[in-house]
């Protein structure tokens, strides 16, 4: 292979390295909202996911997952997600129609647009896919499932307004794979993020 | 190289050179999206209005796009109505955060399929069914949407406050020789089962 071509292949390697990895961090949801007061109330419905094997579901251990963000109270609640209006409510046992096909998890979030800037969050769910297999922290082992703890930490990062994160190894960031748990603890871009928001 | 794998690796730099932006989404193999969708179309997004749910908790985008060509074996009407979650009614808005958007005056390539409960469409795949056309020295160009729902805004001239890369495009020709590839291999195993 000729010099010049070799150069021209490792400079667009470079260019397409340098284009993935944008000189940026954390992201908040555009436009920036969040919630009116904290703590955030997010209630997980306790009807469980039936491929989680810990006894409820993975209820217990979603509501102790999502207080990693300090900022959360959460609880159980008996009263399914009604969309639109708050409090903020985790459903597990049904994809709410919306999160089918190859979503795991999705977020669906309302808010009013003010002229200040200042817009608030009104309400926020979480539907989850049960066409695949989950498992959570008061499981022992992991087969090719998706952690729901780190799941559904997540996914309660975009509830208070948090975006996606470029770094590697954040809880905000995109990409998920099955049997890792990384995303249940918070590195400091996503601290940087919510303390930005709150 | 086969022209085929070339057309890959340039649709792999579609995704890599941005950011993904998907929540919490399973990426699939490209043939296996395109083998799976109702419709694979070329269009103009003409109009969209967005409306509550019947119960009052949803509300979907409808977005009518004037179809200007279908890839594959499938053709259908002219016009075609895409349902998406999201959008603004009354000052409200509701995003799934993550999910694609279709917007009024894009030109698009869209995978679609119907929705579970309905028979409407919707993007099939996600973020991996949509792809903006631009033109590139002549040649029609298809690009990955920077902006999804939750992601930076449009500005206030309609224009991405995201530009999407068109350097990293994927010609059309090449997109349709995949989408034919694809959906031939998907007919020959369903002739292969029979």
């Amino acid at each position: 292979m000729k010099k010049q071509t070799i150069l021209s292949l490792v400079i667009a390697t470079i260019i397409v390295a340098a284009s993935s990895q944008p000189a940026m961090a954390y992201v908040l949801l555009s436009p920036r909202r969040r919630w009116s007061t904290t703590p955030v109330s997010v209630r997980v419905y306790n009807v469980g996911n039936s491929t989680i094997t810990d006894g409820d579901g993975g209820v217990t251990a979603v509501v102790g997952a999502i207080r990693v963000w300090g900022i959360i109270s959460s609880s159980t609640t008996s009263s399914i997600a009604v969309r639109g209006t708050a409090p903020a409510t985790i459903m597990l046992n049904t994809n709410g129609a919306i999160c089918t096909g190859s979503c795991l998890a999705a977020t669906l979030t309302g808010y009013y647009v003010t002229q200040t800037g200042d817009d608030r969050i009104y309400d926020a769910d979480i539907y989850t896919n049960t066409a695949y297999q989950y498992y959570s922290s008061r499981e022992a082992g992991c087969s090719g499932e998706y952690d729901i703890d780190g799941i559904m930490a997540h996914e309660v990062g975009h509830v208070i307004g948090i975006g996606h994160s470029n770094v590697s190894g954040a809880t905000m960031y995109p990409s998920v794979s099955a049997c890792n748990t990384g995303n249940r603890t918070l590195a400091s871009d996503d601290i940087a993020a919510r303390d930005d928001l709150y | 190289m086969h022209r085929r794998t070339l057309s890959l690796m340039a649709l792999l730099l579609i995704v890599s050179a941005l950011p993904l932006s998907a929540s919490q989404f399973i990426e699939m193999p490209f043939d296996q999206v395109a083998r799976e969708a109702g419709y694979v179309v070329r269009g103009h997004v003409v109009d969209t209005f967005s409306a509550w749910d019947a119960g009052h908790e949803v509300i979907y985008t409808y977005a009518t796009v004037r179809v200007q060509r279908y890839f594959g074996e499938a053709t259908g009407p002219d016009t075609l109505v895409v349902r998406e979650v999201g959008g603004t009614v009354d000052g409200y808005t509701q995003e799934a955060i993550g999910f694609p958007m279709v917007r009024q005056g894009e030109q698009v390539v869209l995978f679609l399929s119907q929705w579970d409960d309905s028979a409407d469409y919707r993007i099939h795949g996600f973020n991996q069914g949509k792809f903006l056309v631009r033109n590139r020295d002549g040649v029609e160009i298809l690009v990955e949407d920077p902006v999804k729902q939750g992601d930076a805004r449009m500005s206030r001239d309609g224009r991405f406050a995201i530009e999407p890369n068109a350097d990293a495009g994927l010609r059309m020709d090449e997109f349709a020789a995949m989408v034919d590839d694809a959906r031939g291999a998907s007919e020959t195993h369903r002739r292969t089962r029979q």
